[in-house]
C-alpha cells in the first residue's frame, strides 16, 4: 500500500491509496471543512463517492480503526498494546425513567458490576467524575468505563434496573 | 447608502436561490445590479461609499489569491503547470485578441478582452469540481494547476498593463522595493506574525485588515499598481501561516466582493451602443475556445482528447477576474462585453461541468467500438 498526499491549491488536502488488491481510496479535506471520500474498484473508471461533515468522517474513522459503534450508544476500546494488551472500554448510556433519583451509591454500580461512571452529559453541562452522591435523570448520557465483562453486567444489572 | 442596503438585500436573496439551485452567484449578482442601475429601474447608483466597498471587494479578491500562491510549490509542479497552462494561454489570448479586434476595438482594448476572456473563474471551477464530486479525476489536478497557472499570468499581466508610460526602469525599482519590504516583513516578524494571528481577540483580523489596506495605499502613493502590491503581500504573508490569514480575511472578501459584483452591474450603461449580437459572439467563441485548448491539454497531458472534454467542461465559466479586469481597465463598451461574456459562460459553464462526464461518456461510445477493430491492446 502507497499513501500519497498532495495539497491541492484552493481546493484542499489530497490524501490516495492504492490496496494491495489494486482498489483506490481517495480522501479530500476541502476548504470548506467538508470531507469527500472516493473510491475506485479495479478495472472500473467512474469512482464513487460520499461528502462528510468533518464529524461523520470521525465517526468512520472509528469505525475503520476498529472500535465498535453501537446502533444507540457507542462505544470505544482501548487498546494498550505496551501493557500486556491492556484493553478498556468506554460506553456511553442514556438512563432509562427506572433508575431516575436514584444516585451512584444508590445503585451500587461499581461494587456489584466493576464499571465506573466517568462522566455525565445533562443537556449541554458535563459533570467529569461526578461524586457517590450524584442524582440521575431521565436522558442523562452517562460514559462508563470498565472491561467488556463488566460493561455487560452493568447493561443487565443495572440499567434495567 | 440606501442604494448598498437595497443592493446587498438583492444579493441576500440571489445567493440563497443560487446557493439552493447548486449554480454560480456571480452571473446573478451582475444581472441583479444591471436591473437596479441606469440600464434597469434605475434605482441605485454608486456614490464613494459604494465605490469604496467595490475597491476593497477587488483588493480582498486578489490578497485572497495572492495567500493561495505557493512559490515553492509551483515549482515543484513546473511541468504539469506548464504545458496546460502554455497551451490555455496561447489559444484563448490569441483567439480572444483576434475576435475582439476584429469588431473594431483598439489594440489596448483587444488586449484587456483577451485577457478577460482567456482567464476563467478559479471559484467557480473549484466550487463545481467539489460539488459535482469530480476532486478524484486525473484531469481535475490538471484543471487546479491550469487556475495556478492563470493567476500568474493575471499578475504579469496586471504589471505590463499598468506599468503605461512610466519610466519602466524606475516603475520596476519601485515593485522591488515594495516586494522586498514585504517578504523582509513576512520573514523577519514571522514568529510575531503566527503569535497575534493565534490570538481570540479582535487583533488578527484587525492585522490582517491593516495590512491590506496599508500596501494598497502605499502602493497607489508609489505609484505602483495596487492590485498587484496586494497579491504579492498575500504571497508574502503565506509563508507565514496561510489558512489564518483566509480565516479571517475570508469575511471581508464575502461581503465586499459581492458589493463590487452587484455595482459593477449597476455601472453598466446599455444605452452606449452596445451590440448584443458581437457580445453574443464572442460569448459563445469563448465557449469554443475553451474547447479547443481543452481538447489540446487533454491529448498532451492525459493522451487523450477525450479527457479534454472534462477539462473544457470545467474551465468554461469565466467570472471574479474578468469582471476585475473589466473594472480596472475597461472602457464602458469592454466592461459590457465582458459583463456580456462572464453571464453567458458562466451559465453554459455550470451545465457542462455538471454533465460534461456524462458528454464525455457518451462521445467514447462509438468511438470505442471503431477503435476496437484497429486496436486489441487496451
Amino acid at each position: 500500500m502507497v499513501l500519497r498526499s498532495v495539497n491541492l491549491p484552493g481546493v484542499g488536502t489530497k490524501y490516495e491509496f492504492e490496496t494491495d488488491k489494486g482498489d483506490i481510496v481517495a480522501i479530500f479535506f476541502t476548504k470548506t471543512g467538508t470531507i469527500q471520500m472516493y473510491t475506485l474498484q479495479q478495472g472500473c473508471n467512474t469512482p464513487s463517492a460520499a461528502e462528510m461533515s468533518p464529524m461523520e468522517a470521525r465517526r468512520l474513522g472509528n469505525i475503520l480503526t476498529g472500535a465498535i459503534i453501537e446502533a444507540e450508544a457507542e462505544s470505544v476500546e482501548i487498546a494498550f498494546s505496551a501493557l500486556a494488551d491492556l484493553r478498556i472500554t468506554i460506553h456511553t448510556y442514556l438512563i432509562p425513567k427506572e433508575i431516575t433519583g436514584k444516585t451512584i451509591e444508590d445503585l451500587q454500580i461499581r461494587s456489584k458490576t466493576g464499571v465506573t461512571v466517568i462522566a455525565v452529559s445533562r443537556k449541554d453541562k458535563n459533570i467529569i467524575n461526578p461524586p457517590p452522591s450524584f442524582v440521575f435523570e431521565t436522558n442523562d448520557a452517562v460514559v462508563v468505563i470498565g472491561e467488556t465483562d463488566q460493561l455487560k453486567r452493568f447493561e443487565r444489572e443495572v440499567m434495567v434496573d | 447608502m440606501e442604494g448598498i442596503v437595497l443592493a446587498l438585500f438583492l444579493c441576500l436573496i440571489l445567493a440563497l436561490v443560487t446557493k439552493y439551485l447548486s449554480i454560480p452567484p456571480i452571473p446573478f449578482y451582475i444581472i441583479g445590479g444591471v436591473l437596479l442601475g441606469k440600464s434597469g429601474f434605475a434605482l441605485v447608483t454608486s456614490d464613494e461609499i459604494s465605490r469604496f466597498f467595490a475597491q476593497m471587494g477587488l483588493i480582498f479578491l486578489l490578497f485572497f489569491m495572492g495567500l493561495g500562491l505557493k512559490l515553492e510549490r509551483i515549482a515543484a509542479n513546473r511541468s504539469a503547470v506548464l504545458t496546460s497552462g502554455i497551451i490555455d494561454l496561447n489559444i484563448n489570448m490569441l483567439i480572444g485578441f483576434v475576435a475582439a479586434y476584429m469588431f473594431g476595438f483598439s489594440i489596448i482594448e483587444s488586449l484587456v478582452i483577451a485577457s478577460a476572456f482567456y482567464i476563467s473563474s478559479t471559484a467557480m471551477t473549484i466550487t463545481s469540481l467539489v460539488e459535482n464530486r469530480k476532486l478524484m479525476m486525473r484531469e481535475a489536478e490538471t484543471v487546479i494547476w491550469l487556475m495556478v497557472f492563470e493567476d500568474l499570468v493575471l499578475i504579469l499581466f496586471l504589471a505590463i498593463i499598468s506599468a503605461g508610460d512610466q519610466n519602466p526602469l524606475l516603475f520596476l525599482l519601485k515593485i522591488a522595493g515594495v516586494l522586498a519590504i514585504l517578504y523582509a516583513v513576512a520573514h523577519y516578524g514571522k514568529e510575531f506574525l503566527i503569535n497575534l494571528l493565534d490570538r481570540s481577540d479582535e487583533l488578527p483580523i484587525l492585522f490582517t485588515f491593516g495590512a491590506v489596506l496599508t500596501t494598497a495605499s502605499f502602493s497607489m502613493y508609489l505609484g505602483v499598481p495596487e492590485t498587484m502590491m496586494v497579491i504579492a503581500l498575500g504571497a508574502a504573508l503565506a509563508t507565514t501561516d496561510p489558512d489564518a490569514f483566509e480565516q479571517h480575511a475570508r469575511p471581508f472578501k464575502d461581503v465586499f466582493l459581492v458589493v463590487f459584483f452587484v455595482f459593477f452591474g449597476i455601472t453598466i450603461n446599455l444605452a452606449s451602443g452596445v451590440n448584443m449580437v458581437m457580445i453574443l459572439f464572442i460569448s459563445l467563441l469563448a465557449v469554443v475556445s475553451k474547447f479547443i485548448s481543452g481538447i489540446l491539454t487533454g491529448i498532451f497531458i492525459h493522451e487523450s482528447a477525450l479527457a479534454g472534454i472534462e477539462i473544457w467542461g470545467n474551465t468554461i465559466g469565466r467570472g471574479e477576474f474578468s469582471i476585475a479586469i473589466a473594472a480596472l481597465y475597461g472602457s464602458p463598451l469592454v466592461a459590457t462585453t465582458i459583463a456580456g461574456m462572464v453571464i453567458v459562460t458562466s451559465i453554459i459553464g455550470a451545465f457542462t461541468a455538471k454533465y460534461c462526464t456524462g458528454m464525455r461518456k457518451w462521445m467514447a461510445a462509438p468511438w470505442r467500438r471503431k477503435s476496437s477493430y484497429h486496436s486489441h491492446s487496451r
